[in-house]
């Protein structure tokens, strides 16, 4: 066969294949793209009371702005992201640390440390409804059979947001130290030898060693972390649905109340779209962070 | 609000219209005549539609209709029914829906089929659209349109415990007055029961607290203006977040209906002010049954007007069979089906039931079940179907109104301040188009 007929079969079986596979990528594209597309136009309509549309332009847009409740999302949001990232973090890295040394049973100790982020998280919601319920709960039981005083939990403004990022921490800090415990498992055994031999304290080869190579591993949890967070929404709407108050309204719970039950579908795609940004813009910036702490 | 007052004595035309009419179609009725069609029931799966789902296997007997079940819970159901409507899907084509909080907007968004029509032409002999409660007719009906058939009839309700009454020297009250000396006397007599408690969760709030405003005498607007900061309405204000501030359970602004039943049920409160639906929760197959007593809420300074509401079956506007689907609602709100659920529990949205000999025995069983339906009948004849703002955007208005009582719980805000934030934004939807 000469080149130029290979080359022609070649560029045949590349065009074949390509036809095969356009289903599935036109599907798959189709998929992605299409409420993404549709959100956005709907973030330009404005829908009445009563579900009737109209063109609106940039008017939820200019709306957000001067909507309080927009602005108290945003930081509900944030506060929640921060607390819990920081939480999720260091005790997964310590819980990492505990299962890599487990030596008795490290099968039973992983799978029941692991267990809480198996479980859904409307039936954990439910769960920590019933402990910290401060009349009928164990928690203020306990507090108080300690002699300590009793909490309102989730029905005090000062304390729902501390509280709601307890819960989702004992929920999701497993699954953090999973990934870091996957990352300790990676890291090569030369450079703690000679750290050995160079008598370096555990909390030092911790410090130096452990810690600076775990890095690009613990951002990348981070981002994982990150998306979920920002997106917080059912533990909150099953244990307080945005109160006392407004104290726990994330953006995420306040655009779906909008939405869904005062059928603005419009101001919350805009809501909603801000929201994507919001989060586009927080893993971008953590990976450049991983870019940055990446070994050599 | 005298407009949306609820009245059984006030006779209707547009029933008795449909009744005369029913009965010149009535011969011609025929349950099979869609057989082999199939409808589809978007239902809240709350006790009300568990106890007609029961049977279910009896609809599809007596019509060879094949009844599909769409069922969740209630803001899910909402949530599903909003994106089928907006669609203009004609996947559902019967709808649970509660009249007195998204009657006025589905029917200004056209979500509603009109069953006036139909209640005149396809009615069978023994439907006796009259005798379904007149009241609740009322207030499914919008711009003259009926929008939906009254599946039950329910309210707040007020839940005390006869012993605790009894062991504190207490006599039941008839006031509101007496209901915070109860709750004073109770608090120093038994420190071991929470006196009061009722809704503080901000979205559930306008249900009992709408009876609280109305028995003083107060309303949610006047002039075309929200009305909260009325000396009537800060009153109610006052009294309904004091009550639960001082003698309510900790963490009271989340409490909802659960929270309410599990305290009242496990015996650590003394007087609970929740729906009739309750009943059974509360009371069945536990000590409550023996050891409560039950009222319409004390009276106030315009007496007693109690929350009246009730679920409503409708027939979607986007429905390609609103006849087969108005032969399953009609089926469901017939009194043979209400007499069955009323056996399990849901109160009967027809007087008719209420007096069926097998209802009455069940009642009479047991004196708390006695005063439970004496209770319903004052909410049946005296009630108001006004639970927060009368405006398309109502939903949306018992926020506001959760958000002042909160604020007042909390004492995040003085009165003052409570309830001129949610005049201005209560203002707001009011001005609405």
């Amino acid at each position: 066969m000469s080149d130029a007929a290979a080359t022609l079969t070649q560029d045949r079986q590349k065009l074949e294949m390509s036809a095969l596979s356009a289903p599935a990528v036109i599907f798959t594209v189709a998929m992605i793209a299409f409420p993404v597309v549709y959100t956005i136009w709907l973030g330009f309509q404005t829908f009445s009371s009563t579900g009737k549309q109209s063109f609106a332009g940039l008017a939820n847009y200019s709306k957000l702005i001067s909507d309080y409740e927009f602005w108290h999302g945003l930081w509900v949001t944030v506060a929640l992201f921060v607390l819990s990232l920081v939480l999720q973090l260091v005790f997964g890295v310590w819980l990492a640390l505990v299962l890599f040394h487990a030596k008795r049973l490290p099968g039973i100790v992983r799978s029941l440390f692991i267990s809480p982020f198996m479980m859904p998280p409307v039936v954990a919601g439910m769960m920590w409804l019933v402990i910290l319920d401060p009349s009928l709960g164990a928690a203020n039981y306990i507090l108080q059979s300690f002699g300590l005083p009793p909490s309102d939990w989730l029905a005090s403004p000062t304390w729902v947001i501390p509280t709601v990022a307890l819960i989702d921490s004992w929920q999701w800090t497993p699954y953090v130290a999973l990934i870091v415990l996957g990352g300790l498992q990676s890291l090569p055994p030369s450079v703690y030898e000679a750290a050995q031999i160079d008598g370096a304290s555990p909390f030092k080869t911790f410090q130096r060693i452990t810690l600076p190579l775990l890095l690009p591993t613990i951002v990348t949890a981070a981002i994982l972390r990150s998306v979920d967070l920002l997106r917080f929404f059912d533990i909150i709407y099953i244990t307080t649905q945005g109160g006392p108050g407004n104290a726990s309204n994330t953006l995420n719970i306040y655009g779906f109340r909008v939405g869904f039950e005062f059928f603005n579908i419009g101001y919350a795609s805009a809501l909603m779209l801000t929201l994507t940004a919001i989060v586009f813009g927080a893993v971008l910036a953590f990976n450049r962070l991983r870019g940055a702490v990446a070994w050599s | 609000m005298k407009a949306r007052m609820l009245a059984t004595h006030v006779a209707l035309p547009v029933l008795a219209i449909a009744a005369v009419s029913a009965q010149a179609h009535a011969a011609d009725f025929d349950w099979m005549k869609f057989k082999g069609k199939t409808v589809t029931f978007l239902a809240n799966n709350n006790p009300v539609s568990q106890a007609l789902l029961t049977f279910k296997a009896d609809f599809e007997k007596l019509t060879g209709m094949t009844l599909k079940v769409d069922g969740y819970q209630e803001q899910q159901m909402r949530q599903r029914l909003v994106t089928v409507m907006n669609a203009n899907s004609d996947e559902v084509d019967v709808f649970m829906t509660l009249p007195s909080r998204e009657g006025e907007q589905f029917a200004a968004a056209g979500w509603y089929a009109d069953l006036t029509a139909m209640a005149k032409s396809e009615v069978a002999k023994d439907y006796e659209p009259a005798g379904l409660s007149q009241a609740l007719l009322k207030a499914a009906t919008f711009g003259g349109k009926l929008t939906s058939m009254p599946m039950n009839l329910e309210g707040p309700i007020f839940y005390y415990r006869t012993d605790i009454f009894k062991k504190c020297g207490l006599e039941a009250p008839k006031t509101i007055k007496d209901v915070e000396a109860a709750a004073e006397k109770i608090k120093a007599c038994d420190s071991a029961v929470t006196p009061f408690v009722s809704r503080g969760l901000k979205p559930a709030v306008a249900y009992t607290f709408s009876n609280m405003l109305h028995n003083i005498g107060g309303s949610y607007i006047a002039n075309g203006k929200s009305n909260l900061c009325s000396a009537k309405a800060k009153e109610a204000l006052d009294t309904y977040s004091r009550l639960l501030r001082d003698f309510g359970p900790p963490g009271v602004v989340n409490y909802s209906f659960q929270q309410i039943s599990a305290l009242y049920r496990s015996g650590r409160a003394a007087m609970a002010f929740e729906s009739s639906n309750e009943l059974r929760t509360v009371t069945e197959g536990g000590a409550r049954l023996k050891d409560t007593g039950l009222l319409p809420f004390p009276a106030g300074e315009a007496g007693q007007v109690p929350t009246t509401i009730g679920w409503g079956m409708a027939v979607s506007s986007h429905s390609k069979q609103p006849d087969a689907a108005w032969y399953f609602v009609q089926w469901a709100t017939s009194p043979e089906v209400q007499k069955k659920m009323a056996l399990q529990g849901i109160a009967p949205p027809r007087p008719s039931v209420a007096k069926d000999p097998e209802y009455r025995k069940w009642i009479d069983e047991e004196p708390v079940r006695k005063e439970w339906q004496a209770a319903l009948d004052v909410l049946a004849t005296k009630g108001s179907s006004e639970v927060g703002y009368p405006i398309v955007a109502n939903p949306e208005s018992r926020e506001f109104i959760g958000q002042a009582v909160q604020d007042l719980i909390l004492k995040q805000k003085p009165i003052d301040q409570a309830c001129a934030d949610a005049d201005k934004a209560l203002d707001a939807l009011i001005a609405q188009k």
